[in-house]
């Protein structure tokens, strides 16, 4: 609820105070801040009649100076540059601009230059710089993810970009909730600790003064760890709504594309997912999907009593009911309209890709040992000829990056099977998630097998037996949050920036995952909030992945190490 | 909820600027020569990122006056006070309701006839408002096309709300004036009182059934149930129109139409589309047969005066 409220109430400051019609300006970023938090017949109701993206605005020519523009940017330096075009011939009749992050002087006096009809009301900063698709889940929707995966010498001037966006966003978070956090971050991933320095830096010594925020006796934590310190949960198939959706057909910014999925009624072809917004998802959002079913039932149940309660209009005390209840009938018809055809769409493709075949597999790699058994699963999958080949490429690699020292020859024949069947994906692949997010290069514990108690509850798990095979996959990041509250995040492995310390567990805890978070993990932190143990979980990453998109960055990754070792 | 305000610093900042380009123009109003000469100077001297502008601030600044706003905004606007007159009228008709469900000894004639008069007025005012509203969409040039989509989506939300909110006002006020006339036994009150009265006086009489007083207060009850019957029905339909017209104007919350971020991509599309069939159009029209026909013609035209000019003078 924080992040969306916080981000909501900067809007509603922004329009508050200002009076009669006025248009909103955004750029392609400050779009999807806004979309997730406000609506348009919110934005309706403010006298907001007029929503247009900074560059195409001037497309159009005719001037509205009855009209108060409201600009919602990102401080880069295009939209500056828009904006002193714009300042020169204005269009309306006053500016309002607000700013989603710390302006820099140079910018104020290049607007300044440009603003000769002295049209610009005020300028402010409001700190929503990050997406707030959940109540405790934030994205940045970085587009070239694939960076942090590289030394920084290979493309310096887009690695410094990306830890820019980093900063800014962190530091948004926290203007945001008005707090200045202790920070620490994984010790072996090399970006992580550049942008946990770099945060140090802007909030306790460029802009101290910024951040100088009432202490509390204990400050909150922020934590920056690596994306690659667990590559499984992103590989593997999922079965909890939301989490299913996103990996099976894709959410972004809570809305779902449905249009290249089958033919569609035209309403039903782009839909929202926002637990904000719909009851029914809110409540389901984190079911399975055999419990999801259930639910969907009762409710296509309860909306077919009442429209046929609607059909038999006898008097006209009927009548004048069926009229009053008629908005809510309709929202009902949307609502479950949507939820049946994402069940049914999702239902179709588990059925095509064999996915709960190929998924009780994943989740035995994840969660159990027995390498013999795991090799003959996998291979049996692999020659299976309705396995597709993304799938035949997750299985490999969730197996190699499992028993990548175990039994190398029988890797090396998995590989063969793997380049023999899949004309798409080459091991190659596998071989750099080795090389990126192997067993050396991890911190966590990702397997539970190093040390004795882990092993010990994983053989206490095995004997005991699992709920549901194929949610028995808990992400690492559970662990980790376990860790912080019983205090026993290890320093050696997750040191502190410069001199700063905490004693003592913290109250509120920023988790921001470099490379991208997953909505299993947001699950995960949205359960753990909800147990009432005493702390406040946030997560962040730079993107939301799916199995797609950390196959499509790795890929990219790979590609420009190669071109560049070639170069060199 | 931090936010910083640099407004200070930026009009410090553009003062600054201000003041040092104006002693440059108020010498030179006439001159171009030597202020673009100064002005290049200026520019070199400081690091100035845009080129100063060499025109005469003043007579542009006032070229820039406050425009008025296009003609529907006043449509828009009268429909918006129209909304404000409604929702007092709708006070006024609840405070009505109330003073007529209160136990009286008069008839309770004029209160019914208030209440009638009042809600006649609200659905009119209500009609009227909707029908304005219709006409809105079609005036007005097509860059201001979104606004006043967006203008009337948001008074037709407010108007649905008036007509439901005026549709449940009405059925309660109904269905409690029902209960008080018939009471718990589902019998005329008032006509057991002067039932109980009569029986009194004509005692052997009591068991006959119904006598001539009652059987005419019988049918002024029927015939006043009848009435009220009809006002609700006509109310209903005329409400239901309204709502079944304003609802392809309101925006259903939760769906994707209500996406601020959807909004603006259905606007690029249309307005990429509508420059293609603009262009399809333009080129269609050149082509076409009618400017070849045309052209034709007049060349003809020309040929056959030349060639009677010759004919007269050789002839």
């Amino acid at each position: 609820m924080v992040l969306i409220s916080a981000v909501r109430d900067y809007i509603n400051r922004m329009l508050q105070d200002i009076s009669g019609m006025k248009v909103l300006i955004l750029d392609s970023h400050t779009v999807s801040i806004v979309s997730v938090g406000y609506s348009q017949s919110e934005l309706l109701q403010k006298e907001v009649f007029l929503v247009e993206l900074v560059d195409s605005i001037y497309k159009s020519k005719e001037p509205m100076s009855h009209l108060k523009a409201v600009y919602f940017l990102r401080p880069t330096s295009e939209n500056i540059q828009h904006l002193r075009q714009q300042l020169a011939s204005p269009r309306f009749g006053e500016y309002h601009l607000f700013f989603s992050n710390i302006l820099k002087d140079t910018q104020i006096h290049n607007l300044a230059d440009a603003d000769e009809q002295e049209v610009v009301q005020q300028i402010q900063e409001f700190y929503a710089d990050f997406v707030a698709i959940d109540p405790y889940h934030f994205t940045l929707n970085m587009p070239s993810n694939h960076i942090y995966m590289l030394p920084a010498v290979v493309d310096p001037s887009n690695s410094q970009h990306f830890c820019d966006r980093v900063v800014d966003g962190i530091a948004s978070i926290f203007l945001a909730l008005k707090r200045r956090p202790i920070i620490r971050y994984q010790r072996n991933s090399d970006i992580a600790k550049r942008i946990a320095q770099e945060t140090a830096k802007l909030m306790y010594q460029q802009e101290s003064g910024l951040f100088d925020f009432r202490r509390m006796e204990v400050s909150p934590l922020l934590l920056v760890i690596d994306r690659r310190d667990d590559p499984v949960t992103p590989l593997l198939n999922q079965w909890t709504y939301q989490a299913m959706v996103h990996e099976l057909i894709g959410i972004q910014d809570n809305k779902v594309d449905l249009r290249n999925i089958g033919k569609l009624p035209k309403d039903q072809q782009e839909v929202v997912l926002s637990s904000e917004q719909d009851a029914f998802f809110k409540a389901n959002m984190y079911e399975n999907f055999g419990d999801i079913g259930m639910n969907i039932k009762r409710l296509v149940d309860e909306f077919q009593q009442i429209s046929k309660s609607n059909q038999s209009i006898q008097t006209i005390e009927d009548m004048a009911k069926f009229v009053d209840k008629y908005p809510e009938y309709r929202k009902m018809h949307g609502n479950v309209s949507k939820h049946v055809t994402l069940v049914t769409e999702m239902s179709k493709i588990v059925e095509e890709r064999k996915l709960m075949l190929v998924s009780e597999t994943e989740q035995e790699l994840a969660c159990n040992g027995g390498q013999v058994a795991a090799f003959e699963a996998v291979t049996n999958l692999l020659n299976n000829e309705s396995v597709s080949d993304i799938d035949r490429l997750r299985l490999v690699m969730l197996y190699a990056l499992r028993y990548e020292k175990e039994s190398p020859v029988q890797l090396m024949q998995l590989f063969n099977k793997l380049a023999s069947r899949s004309a798409k994906y080459k091991p190659g692949l596998v071989q750099f998630v080795l090389k990126q997010a192997g067993v050396d290069k991890r911190t966590g514990d990702l397997f539970g097998n190093r040390d004795l108690l882990n092993i010990a509850r994983n053989m206490a798990r095995g004997l005991k037996g699992v709920e549901n095979v194929y949610t028995q996959h808990q992400p690492l990041l559970f662990q980790t949050m376990e860790s912080i509250s019983k205090g026993r995040l290890r320093d050696v492995d997750y040191p502190y920036v410069g001199n700063h310390f905490q004693q003592g567990r913290p109250q509120e805890v920023v988790i921001f995952i470099v490379g991208g978070t997953t909505y299993e993990e947001s699950r995960s932190v949205a359960l753990q909030n909800a147990s009432n143990s005493g702390i406040r979980f946030i997560l962040g990453g730079s993107v939301v992945l799916n199995s797609k998109r950390f196959l499509k960055d790795l890929e990219e990754a790979q590609r420009i190490a190669r071109s560049s070792t070639a170069v060199i | 909820m931090a936010t910083r305000n640099r407004t200070v610093v930026y009009r410090r900042h553009r003062d600054a600027v201000k003041s040092v380009r104006a002693p440059l123009f108020s010498s030179a109003s006439g001159s171009g020569g030597p202020v673009i000469e100064m002005a290049s100077l200026l520019g070199s001297n400081r690091s100035s990122y845009a080129p100063l502008s060499t025109e005469d601030p003043g007579p542009s600044r006032d070229a820039f006056t406050v425009g008025l706003p296009p003609s529907w905004v006043d449509d828009s606007e009268q429909v918006a006070a129209n909304i404000q007159r409604a929702r007092a009228k709708m006070a006024e008709l609840v405070k009505a309701h109330a003073k007529a469900l209160m136990p009286s000894f008069e008839d309770g004639k004029e209160d019914q006839h208030l209440i009638e008069a009042l809600t006649q007025e609200i659905t009119d005012i209500l009609r009227r408002s909707e029908k304005r509203l219709q006409k809105l969409s079609a005036s007005g040039s097509a860059e201001d096309s979104n606004i006043r989509k967006n203008v009337q989506r948001s008074l037709a939300t407010d108007l649905q709300n008036l007509s439901v909110d005026l549709r449940r006002k009405q059925s309660t006020y109904l269905k409690r004036l029902q209960q008080q006339k018939e009471g718990p036994d589902g019998v005329d009150l008032e006509m057991n009182l002067n039932g109980n009265k009569s029986r009194l006086e004509d005692d052997e009489f009591s068991d006959v059934g119904f006598n001539e007083q009652q059987t005419v207060k019988i049918k002024k009850g029927q015939q006043e149930r009848e009435r009220e019957i009809n006002q609700v029905v006509q109310s209903v339909n005329e409400l239901a129109q309204i709502m079944k017209d304003l609802s392809v104007l309101v925006i259903d919350q939760g769906t994707i139409v209500d996406r601020i971020d959807y909004n603006i991509q259905t606007v690029a599309v249309s307005v990429d589309e509508g420059l293609k069939q603009l262009q399809k159009a333009e080129r269609t029209q050149k082509k076409g047969g009618m400017v070849r026909c045309a052209t034709v013609l007049v060349i003809m035209c020309f040929v056959m005066l030349v060639l009677l000019i010759l004919k007269e003078i050789l002839f």
